[in-house]
């Protein structure tokens, strides 16, 4: 098993979709959690009106929880597209059935391939958390602001609840990339149900009261609880943006229960599909 | 099971839908250590058997064991190298690599790699992208993946696919190469003259089912004579009555003999000395893609 998990993460740091998605992902998340809030800072300075971020969410004190504030919708997605292309890309290229003639069971063969996954995404988290560090300290430097890094503990735990975010989406992504056996349906489909499904059912649940007990089960609801457990602010989610969330909110408990019941509903559903369905 | 046999099936069928029987109720045996010849037109059902054989898909009804075990099984799978149909192998990883990720998943050893590189000729390219590959390397990459684990059983679908004439003849000296010793070899193809030069017997699907199995020798049948003869009629009464010979029948516009091609001096002559006109005299065997056609087009319900 070992030497079949270390082949599957030779193969995913070959593939350059991995490199692509990790660097549009760190990008993007930089851009929109420290970039554009600071130009926006700034350019709001002399007035600080509404909806203007304040600078403590931007210096070091606070950037574990800023950063988090990204990884329900944001690096979900990414997250999703990740867990596809692992899977799915495999029917695509007919490797799938060149795989398991060699030996593994096919159990065997997902066990490693989720556990390549699962480790792939610990860089997609650290490297969103160092640069954005980084970026705060950069800000708190620029505008000689105090420079106070968070506890230890806080990040530590913020930076499990990414990796469980992303975890939880990427599940999404690979039992729909097994069920689809390929990857351009399961991506639509996957970020179909990340925006419409889940987002339009998020914003109608203030004005529909029957929705809101379905809320409190979305991926959304409960990334957004668990983020908000690690100093993520709630007015981060609010908005008019794709990803916007508005409540309601559970406890960070239940949102840690429900993600982890998620991973594991997805991964069953994949195995039950890879096991018995035939592979042509 | 019985012991000498690699592979055995008992009314193996696979069904998709109503309609389509891709297999259907597939009985054969391969024996340890001959190279057994899968002979089938495209659609014949070939893939899809082998398909059932290494455990990628599902039988309808029937069994199946492959040394000794169910297919599937890591187990049993750990002692085969399977190449099915087009190579399939990660687009962005050079030959070596691709086959470093099956050795880690099948458990060969990594010296392996270099070792089965050099046997199909691929040492030289090793280092190139998949991507990049002709179809002869690929499916030269796609063998020596087959090989990686020193199988016991080596199952070879249309392995010659893609490649040209000279690719074909090295491929197939090859194959027969592997096929000597302990190994068994299952090569499905539906090139006649691949199965004829390389294989010790010849099982012929047809429609899904298994219309004819044998040797080459034995489905090709025995050596007879033809002849060209004048008259025709006069020539079939008088071999009709001749010792030895068990049939006489019109093929081709002569006659076509069946006896030991030893007695054609003495027919020669009885012909001759009867005043029959004895133009040509030759001994015959059906060949291979005569059998096949026969077969085939018996399973079409023609003959």
């Amino acid at each position: 098993m070992r030497r079949s998990v270390a082949v599957e993460l030779f193969l995913l740091r070959k593939r350059a979709s991995t490199w692509i998605l990790l660097g549009i992902w760190t990008t993007l998340a930089t851009f929109f959690s420290y970039v554009l809030p600071y130009v926006d800072y700034r350019n709001g300075e002399a007035s600080a009106g509404p909806g203007v971020v304040p600078l403590e969410d931007l210096v070091p004190h606070s950037f574990a929880g800023h950063l988090s504030e990204g990884f329900p919708f944001f690096g979900g997605v990414f997250a999703l597209m990740l867990g596809v292309l692992a899977l799915g890309s495999e029917y695509g290229w007919g490797t799938l059935r060149t795989l398991l003639v060699q030996r593994p069971g096919r159990l065997r063969m997902l066990g490693a391939k989720l556990l390549a996954l699962g480790a792939a995404l610990v860089p997609f988290v650290l490297t969103v958390f160092a640069v954005g560090a980084v970026s705060s300290y950069a800000i708190a430097r620029g505008e000689g602001a105090e420079i106070d890094w968070p506890s230890a503990w806080l990040v530590l735990r913020a930076l499990a609840a990414g990796w469980l975010i992303l975890a939880a989406w990427a599940a999404l992504g690979v039992v729909l990339g097994v069920l689809s056996r390929g990857t351009s349906l399961a991506i639509g489909v996957g970020i179909l149900y990340a925006l419409v499904v889940e987002g339009l059912i998020s914003a109608f649940a203030d004005q529909v009261s029957l929705l809101q007990p379905l809320v409190q089960f979305f991926l959304r609801a409960n990334a957004y609880s668990l983020v908000a457990g690690v100093g993520a602010t709630t007015s981060g989610a609010t908005g008019n943006g794709p990803g916007a969330f508005e409540g309601p909110y559970v406890a960070p408990e239940q949102a840690l229960l429900v993600l982890v019941a998620y991973i594991a509903g997805f991964l069953v559903l994949t195995g039950f599909a890879l096991r018995r369905r035939d592979v042509t | 099971m019985d012991d000498s046999l690699v592979i055995e099936t008992k009314d193996l069928r696979k069904r998709y839908g109503e309609r389509i029987v891709a297999v259907d109720r597939l009985t054969m045996q391969v024996r340890r250590g001959e190279v057994y010849g899968f002979l089938g037109p495209n659609g014949a059902g070939k893939t899809t058997t082998l398909r059932m054989l290494l455990g990628l898909i599902r039988p309808t009804s029937g069994s199946a064991r492959v040394l000794g075990a169910p297919p599937c099984r890591p187990e049993g799978l750990a002692r085969i190298g399977a190449l099915i149909e087009t190579p399939a192998f990660y687009p962005f990883l050079s030959g070596r690599d691709n086959l470093r990720v099956l050795a880690g998943h099948s458990g060969a050893p990594e010296s392996r790699i270099a070792d089965v590189l050099e046997e199909v000729e691929l040492a030289d390219r090793a280092g190139d992208k998949f991507g990049s590959y002709s179809l002869g390397m690929k499916q030269r990459l796609g063998v020596a993946a087959a090989l990686l684990k020193d199988p016991e059983l080596l199952i070879l679908d249309e392995p010659t696919n893609g490649m040209d004439a000279a690719g074909m003849a090295e491929m197939r000296t090859f194959i027969r190469s592997l096929g000597r010793g302990r190994r068994t070899v299952l090569l499905s193809s539906h090139l006649m003259a691949e199965v004829e030069q390389i294989c010790d017997r010849v099982g012929v699907i047809h429609g899904g089912a298994l219309v004819g199995e044998g040797t080459v020798d034995e489905l090709r049948g025995r050596e007879t004579l033809w002849l060209r003869v004048e008259p025709l009629s006069g020539a079939q009464r008088l071999l009709a009555d001749f010792n030895g010979i068990e049939d006489v029948a019109t093929v081709d516009g002569g006659l076509r003999v069946a006896t030991d091609p030893s007695a054609a001096a003495a027919i020669n002559r009885a012909l001759v000395e009867a005043g029959i006109e004895v133009s040509e005299l030759r001994p015959q065997r059906a060949s291979l893609e005569h059998v096949f056609l026969e077969l085939t087009a018996a399973g079409n319900g023609e003959a």
